[in-house]
């Protein structure tokens, strides 16, 4: 009997053919997290664990987790299988969370310093005499001025208590992180459409461009949005074309990834655009209906961006551009995805809205398999709850920045040494510019180090990071699993409702964020005369979370905060089905989403009592509520107007461009042949700065040489683990080459969250490193598996700041670069910056703010402006 | 402050009537053994438990304490013999934190020292143990593990505390079951860790006050476990320590060989490869610097 011949081919096609027997094949393993449903067993004992509902907060995709804990312990995290956008999944940072509790470096008592800022002297005090310190610096700052005080956070989800406490105070001086993470995004979204991100409907999609996201690895919303990549490729046979600088995981699961010249993405999208409005592949209809431009116009506006021309500055192939556009339009349903790959650039705000307006003109927005609207759901505040303060504050809405609605926080320090603002009391949470910002240490170390521009410094934090370590004072707050927190995401197709609850008792002497802001102010008002008690009126954290959360209709009826308690996330869509990994109805389908939201008709109630345009918008008490079309009262977009602004009116009084708009990089125009683009991205174990001290999460990735095109390493000489000195304008360092096919020829990258300095022992690899020095951490058992020597190069250093005039971003992938072999004198991990550099180089960047010197340089096309004078200064928005 | 780490709990004691046991020394050598014991254990832990208090610390400084601890062989520096008061308790207090309470130090915590991390099992199991036997922890001037060590030498000393009490009301089977509650805790946690984490402190203190009480406290340890007729493995850095350069020698060059049995033959035949050294050469300790 003659046996088949089975090759690859022959293989791959029995494959193709037999899928549907395959899959009715029993399964018999199948993923433990998901089987069992929500339980877990000690492996000694054979005991069911205390499974604890909470949302993760590794990073901030707030994936529903489960904390499985054994004697007031958290023995294991894993994924919460109640929780409709992650679905019993958490990636490699989720499931090492624990480590934050249990790290030998965490700070668990009020520390007190008592050297030199930075000298690393302090001394242990009780929270009374902590309270009473800080409670007298911040009483004279409110008697001088309360905007003196000043509060930055980086990752902030506490639900209002950080606003609730500053407005307590009296001062608006509040500055987010979010210029140095995605705010050209947003900007480049609100005004256009409403809300500041899209959710991509990938599981339904046939067609996907992804511009500059590495959601496989990294993005917003990294979990939930990978598994529904997964999904649409799989299941749904959907392409995807990445467009990146670098052949990051998701370029290398996409159909094609095409390679471009950094902070070209928004002329490669205008291209295509143009391409689509030639051939008439646009959605007319969606376009006149839903968008406050004509086709005709909008027809007219993009003939000049020409696939000739996005090539000649991208590098991608005019051919690409045709083909990949005609592909899109032409594939239904097909949707866009981006993330900081074009939005963080001195024009980002612009190319994240020509990235966003190809879903808009083939009418994609809302559809199954499209470009949709988030879902998120809110919650009420504790009442009372303070006004706001009376006066505004430059540093959190600076005058250059009018449009900047997400603030433009990575300018402080400069602001503050040119004397914009006086600071009194400057207090941190979860913030660590000294190694998350542009310049890093050589900007916000100096900063810090200068008590005469900040007198008082605070750190509310668990961890001695780059910018703890510099404080007068630190107030021990605790990690996620520790804390009480109201969730909401929009981190798939069906809005829900969250907490974070303590699995265990916080160590030490820890105190929750709310808690010690509570304890500030009762210090500051013990008997409640001067009218801030009253606004802090909770006896705990879970008080708190009640006032937000026993009285949201519908949880309510459910059982309200105790429902949230027993399952973390509300409401429940559904049972997860272990074999598909999807949650299931009652029915047993799977669970349908929502869409076409902005096609909601206004009820006859919502009607009463409004007053409709000429333009068809619908307006109650002064608040438009919904647009009129085709004869139908829709609730539309959430923009002022309920359509789509694909002219922004407001970015033309500050002479911006409104219409979609491409403006290159002057300085990337003059590069010399040496010259490169230095880019920063994340690898998938580690976020901004608080996972180098995961020993779990450092052991997979510990260091992080610079990836460099093999043609370009050829030309210098360089080989995959050479020594190489790469300089921009503002500084040096020194680190390791990764010779690739797999980058631009034009640009390097090196991935962020190694090369720390502070953060423990495990970060730092200090103990390791100094043998004969005092420390002997070698005998340290937390090293004694601590098998890697390197720790990386850190590169913010060397990246000067660049605000985008609209958005107010960190131009992070602006920086231009020269780079050599190391010489004799140069050696691993060196990375020096100059203040005096960084200081001109924000100099320089303010000239392209709106009443800048090159604002009007770099658009002629707004020649008829009528000048910076010519705008009314308006109050700040965003959140 | 040190008294309120450990709250007695009375209700806790249930002796077997009728149960006796040899003493080999006599009662009232044993109680003042047991009370001398506790006291050395009280003091470790005021050393060790929190930033050392003004009266500890002056109590520590009268000259009949001062000539005991060196009568022990404490030798303590100007910084800790000099000072003003108040000075020394400040200086104290900021070496406590660098040494124990803070970022990049060493904290003195069982769980720690064992498994790299705060609060792991020797914690819940030293919490089980202290209730067992009647004992809860309270916070003193700030809030402790239960496996910190100036807990659990504090937990020792008042278990020889209720042993001498015991002995005195002559009650040698609740003396002899609390001696054997010792043996078994310093089996299961002190003897684990506190002689290589005693060392460890001595090399890293830059106060001579917690330098001299971590030698008193490695050297008091060795003498319990010696007097308990414990034997013990230290996990945190007991073990010998060996040069990582010097592992590539596998066996003791100064064990007698004597390669008498291998034939020219075979010698030729089984002849190493030029990286490997003769037995004969590794006994040079030039040569054997040579490997290095």
């Amino acid at each position: 009997m003659e046996m088949p011949k089975v090759t690859r081919r022959t293989f791959l096609k029995v494959s193709a053919t037999t899928g549907a027997a395959a899959a009715a094949a029993p399964r018999l393993l199948n993923a433990m997290e998901t089987q069992l449903g929500g339980k877990d067993f000690g492996p000694v004992s054979g005991a069911e664990r205390k499974a604890i509902p909470i949302n993760c907060h590794v990073c901030n995709i707030q994936d529903g987790a489960i904390a499985y804990v054994e004697n007031d312990r958290v023995v294991k995290l894993e994924g919460n299988p109640e929780h409709v956008s992650t679905r019993g999944r958490l990636c490699a940072k989720g499931n090492a969370g624990m480590w934050y509790s249990y790290d030998p470096d965490r700070i668990l008592y009020p520390l007190k310093r008592v050297g030199a800022r930075g000298e690393g002297k302090w001394k242990r005090i009780t929270w009374d005499e902590a309270l009473t310190e800080l409670a007298a610096k911040l009483d004279a700052a409110i008697k001088e001025d309360p905007n003196t005080i000043m509060l930055k956070y980086g990752r902030n989800r506490s639900g209002g208590v950080i606003d609730r406490f500053m407005a307590t105070l009296g001062s608006a001086t509040v500055v987010n992180h979010t210029s140095v993470c995605e705010s050209s995004k947003k900007i480049g979204m609100e005004p256009t459409w409403g809300p500041d991100i899209e959710t991509p409907d990938f599981a339904n999609a046939k067609y996907v461009l992804n511009f500059g996201s590495n959601i496989l690895e990294a993005a917003y919303f990294h979990n939930p949005l990978s598994q529904r990549v997964t999904e649409g490729r799989v299941d749904n046979h959907m392409k995807i074309v990445t467009f990146d600088v670098r052949l990051s995981n998701t370029a290398g699961f996409s159909d094609e990834w095409v390679p471009v010249h950094p902070g070209t993405d928004g002329a490669v999208a205008l291209a295509m655009g143009h391409v689509i409005l030639r051939e008439d592949l646009q959605d007319s209809e969606f376009i006149d209906t839903w968008t406050n431009v004509s086709v005709k116009e909008l027809k007219e506006h993009y003939k000049q961006y020409t696939p000739e021309w996005a090539s000649k500055i991208s590098g991608v192939p005019v051919e690409t551009i045709e083909r990949v556009a005609r592909e899109f339009a032409t594939t239904k349903p097909a949707t866009l995805f981006t993330y900081r790959g074009p939005a963080k650039h001195l024009y980002g705000s612009y190319n994240e809205k020509a990235c966003m307006m190809l879903p808009i003109m083939t009418g994609n927005v809302e559809k199954k398999g499209g470009y949709c609207l988030p879902r998120g759901m809110g919650w009420p505040q504790p009442s009372p709850a303070p006004g706001k303060p009376k006066k505004a504050s430059y540093l959190s809405h600076p005058s250059e920045y009018p449009l900047a609605g997400h603030k433009v926080s990575h300018l402080v320090p400069f602001w503050i040494a040119d004397g914009k603002q006086k600071i009194n009391v400057y207090i941190t949470y979860q913030d660590n510019p000294v190694y998350t910002n542009p310049g890093s240490q050589a900007v916000w170390g100096k900063l810090f180090k200068d008590e005469k521009l900040i007198p008082y410094l605070v750190s509310m934090s668990p961890f001695m990071g780059e910018e703890t370590a510099l404080v007068d004072l630190i107030l021990p707050d605790c990690p996620y699993l520790e804390r009480w927190e109201p969730e909401s995401m929009p981190n798939s197709l069906w809005p829900w409702l969250g907490i974070r609850q303590p699995v265990h008792k916080s160590l030490g002497e820890s105190r929750e964020n709310r808690i010690m802001m509570r304890d500030i102010i009762w210090k500051l008002d013990p008997d409640g005369k001067r009218g801030m008690k009253q606004f802090w009126n909770f006896k705990d954290g879970e008080d708190y979370m009640r006032q937000h959360f026993d009285n949201v209709p519908g949880l309510k009826e459910a059982g309200g905060l105790d429902f949230l308690k027993k399952h973390g996330v509300w409401p429940i869509y559904g049972k997860l089905d272990p074999k598909t990994g999807k949650v299931s109805d009652k029915t047993g389908r799977e669970i349908q989403a929502e869409y076409g939201l902005f096609k909601k008709e206004l009820s006859a109630a919502d009607m009463a009592g409004t007053a409709t345009d000429k333009d068809g918008t619908i307006s109650k008490n002064g608040k438009a509520i919904g647009v009129k079309r085709n004869g139908k009262n829709y609730v539309g977009f959430p923009t002022g107007n309920r359509i789509i602004n694909v002219r922004v009116d407001q970015w033309a009084e500050y002479g911006f461009n409104p219409m979609p708009t491409f403006k290159r990089i002057p300085w990337h125009e003059t590069m010399k042949d040496d010259e490169l683009v230095m880019v920063t991205f994340k690898l998938n174990v580690m976020k901004q700065s608080r996972t180098a001290a995961v020993k779990w999460l450092a052991e997979i990735a510990h260091s992080n040489p610079m990836w460099i095109n093999q043609a370009t390493a050829d030309k210098i000489g360089v080989k995959t683990g050479d020594l190489v000195r790469v300089e921009s304008r503002v500084g040096h360092l020194v680190t390791k080459a990764y010779v690739t096919e797999g980058i631009h020829p034009k640009t390097v990258a090196i991935p962020t969250g190694f090369g720390h300095w502070e953060y423990g022992r495990l970060a730092t690899l200090k103990l390791k490193d100094k043998k004969s020095e005092a420390s002997h951490g070698q005998d340290d058992p937390d090293l004694n598996n601590v098998w890697w020597e390197d720790k990386g190069v850190h590169p913010n250093n060397i990246i000067p700041v660049v605000a985008d005039p609209i958005g107010g971003s960190q131009g992070w992938y602006d920086t231009v670069v020269k780079v050599t072999k190391a010489g004799p004198n140069d050696k691993y991990g060196d990375s020096q910056g100059d203040w005096d550099k960084h200081y001109a180089a924000y100099k320089e960047t303010m000239r392209y703010a709106y009443n800048g010197d090159l604002h009007r340089k770099m658009h002629p096309e707004m020649a008829s402006w009528a000048g910076p004078d010519s705008v009314k200064q308006k109050e700040g928005g965003g959140h | 402050m040190l008294k309120t780490v450990l709250a007695f709990d009375d209700n806790e004691e249930d002796v077997a009537a009728g149960e006796t046991t040899a003493v080999l020394a006599s009662p009232a050598e044993t109680i003042a053994d047991c009370r001398a014991r506790a006291e050395v254990y009280r003091l470790l832990c005021g050393a060790f438990v929190e930033e050392p208090g003004s009266e500890f610390i002056a109590a520590l400084r009268t000259p009949a304490a001062l000539a005991e601890l060196a009568e022990a062989g404490l030798r303590f520096d100007t910084d800790f013999l000099d000072p003003p008061h108040e000075a020394l308790i400040e200086a104290l207090a900021i070496e406590y934190t660098q040494q124990f309470a803070s970022s990049g130090g060493f904290p003195a915590v069982e769980s720690v020292r064992l498994t790299g991390r705060y609060k792991q099992q020797p914690n819940f199991d030293t919490m089980q143990t202290y209730k067992r036997l009647g004992f809860v922890l309270r916070p003193g001037r700030f809030e402790v593990f239960a496996d910190q060590l100036g807990v659990e030498l504090m937990f020792v000393a008042e278990l020889l505390e209720r042993a001498a009490n015991a002995l005195e009301q002559g009650d040698a089977v609740t003396q002899r079951r609390l001696e054997k509650e010792i043996k078994r805790f310093w089996t299961q946690h002190l003897g684990l860790w506190v002689r290589g984490y005693s060392r460890l402190i001595e090399r890293t203190s830059e106060h001579s006050f917690f330098r001299e009480m971590a030698r008193f406290l490695g050297g008091f340890a060795a003498e319990e476990i010696e007097a308990m007729g414990l034997r013990i493995e230290d996990r945190d850095q007991a073990r010998l320590e060996v040069p990582k350069d010097d592992i590539r020698v596998e066996f003791n060059p100064n064990e007698p060989v004597c390669n008498g049995c291998m034939t020219d033959a075979l010698s030729t035949t089984l002849s190493a490869p030029d990286n490997v050294r003769r037995l004969e050469e590794m006994r040079d300790a030039n040569k054997l610097n040579d490997l290095r």
